[in-house]
């Protein structure tokens, strides 16, 4: 193969990059922050004995669950203004669908979680007197997340990659940025090989950092 | 004696098993009641419908004079406001000791106060600090559960329901998952309770223990009290036919 790799005019037009780069990873903290607070309610609701409430979740998960996030970002974006007359930013509508399809596979993380703690440590906190939510934030997440983690990093790990499928409906992410590139300097080779870098170099240190996490929450005992 | 606990007619079912058919008991401040009966005898239902940690079918529970719950059309119900209250008045100590494995022996110890209570974080490690002392287990205020031995573990979780400083002590059977050595201490500490004029309860499976700890023995046959008494009387001078076989059968061993 006798290619000449041409790669000075992608550095040349790292700002662009660099703006794909910023949303890419703003997309990806405000799907996974909302989706670690609504993917809690969700799996508590999931596990709950309460029938309504339980089947509300449950349904909302499996929806997420089993259908392709192309189709739920593309729905939200195009689909949901024509039903509700709320046109949405492309930003938003990417956010919102991330969110919700990431908050679905929260919601059974959270739910295993929580059923893994046994049942002595329910019994423990009522009888100290604790309300339900103390009992909750103060003895079952602080244990359950501990269980959790490995489990989250992989969404995390999952949803960062997921944000890609945003440059479909036009969010100046990275992977939109770097198709525009790729289309105007003619080196796709290039220009995707960089990107795939930059993913890498983006995603990388967020598994190390909690596999350190993970060991140092294994030492703490329980 | 003043009254702190009266049962009226409790009755308890998990589907259609009755594990509790109907008890009545008046328990005085100060008195330390052992509730001995073969298992399914519904001893250890009793003591958690104390603390509401299974509600009662039916019957009625009156701590300190006032009845649990509003009465309505002959059904009780609960608020969980109201439950929670009173369980912040009653310790409960359990068989397998639920202590909070992500805290420390003195985290666990200063839990109550902390976060149910309201007490400053100093002054619940401080009250905590001191119930561990009470329970001899000072220097391990820093290990995990993990690290300590069951009979410390109960011992922590005995000095967590005594930070609590509640009004009664239920105990389910607090020795029955501990190693035969590690009986001794915890049963000590139980011994040193009672000197304080504590009122307790104790489901316990040790007969030669209830005879030195209680001032009255319960024996339950079938969720109902069958026969009850000093220690001398039930241990000793057991007047029902299967109080005797009971007693026998937990003594057959002995040597």
């Amino acid at each position: 193969m006798d290619y000449e790799f041409a790669f000075g005019e992608v550095f040349a037009n790292a700002d662009l990059l660099l703006r794909g780069i910023w949303l890419t990873a703003a997309l990806w903290l405000i799907a996974f922050a909302t989706a670690l607070v609504a993917g809690l309610f969700l799996g508590i609701a999931r596990g709950s004995t309460r029938k309504a409430l339980n089947w509300v979740a449950t349904a909302y998960i499996e929806v997420f669950r089993n259908t392709p996030v192309l189709v739920q970002l593309v729905w939200f974006y195009y689909a949901f203004p024509v039903l509700t007359g709320i046109q949405m930013s492309a930003f938003t509508a990417a956010s919102l669908g991330l969110c919700l399809n990431t908050s679905a596979y929260c919601a059974e993380i959270y739910r295993g979680g929580l059923q893994s703690i046994t049942a002595g440590q329910w019994e423990a906190g009522r009888a100290l007197g604790m309300p339900y939510w103390t009992l909750m934030r103060r003895i079952i997440l602080p244990q359950a997340v501990r269980r959790m983690v490995p489990a989250f990093t992989n969404r995390a790990v999952e949803l960062a990659k997921m944000t890609s499928i945003a440059s479909v409906i036009t969010v100046h992410e990275l992977m939109n940025e770097a198709r525009t590139l790729a289309t105007q300097s003619f080196l796709p080779l290039e220009t995707f090989t960089v990107v795939a870098i930059i993913y890498f170099v983006l995603i990388w240190p967020g598994t190390v950092a909690a596999s350190l996490l993970e060991r140092h929450l294994a030492a703490k005992g329980a | 004696m003043a009254e702190v606990l009266r049962i009226e007619g409790l009755r308890k079912s998990f589907g259609a098993l009755e594990v509790l058919s109907g008890i009545d008991l008046s328990v005085a401040r100060g008195e330390r009641i052992a509730i001995l009966g073969s298992s399914g005898s519904g001893k250890s239902t009793l003591l958690r419908c104390v603390n509401f940690m299974e509600m009662p079918s039916a019957g009625r529970i009156v701590l300190d004079g006032q009845a649990v719950g509003q009465e309505t059309k002959g059904s009780i119900r609960y608020a969980e406001k109201e439950l929670i209250r009173l369980r912040t008045r009653i310790g409960m100590i359990f068989q397998q000791f639920n202590l909070f494995p992500h805290m420390t022996a003195l985290q666990n110890v200063a839990e109550g106060p902390l976060s149910v209570l309201g007490l400053r974080k100093t002054e619940a490690e401080a009250r905590a600090a001191q119930y561990l002392a009470k329970v001899g287990l000072t220097e391990k205020a820093d290990e995990y559960p993990s690290r300590l031995s069951g009979g410390q573990q109960q011992r922590v979780a005995i000095a967590r329901a005594l930070a609590m400083e509640p009004e009664m002590l239920l105990f389910d059977e607090p020795t029955s998952s501990l190693d035969p050595e590690l009986v001794g201490e915890v049963l000590e500490v139980i011994l040193d309770l009672s000197r304080e004029g504590r009122t307790m309860l104790l489901v316990t499976h040790e007969l030669g223990f209830a005879y030195h700890f209680a001032t009255r023995v319960l024996f339950l046959h079938d969720g109902r009290i069958l026969e009850q008494g000093t220690p001398e009387e039930v241990l000793r001078h057991p007047r029902e036919e299967r109080t005797r076989a009971f007693i026998g059968r937990h003594s057959s061993f002995a040597f």
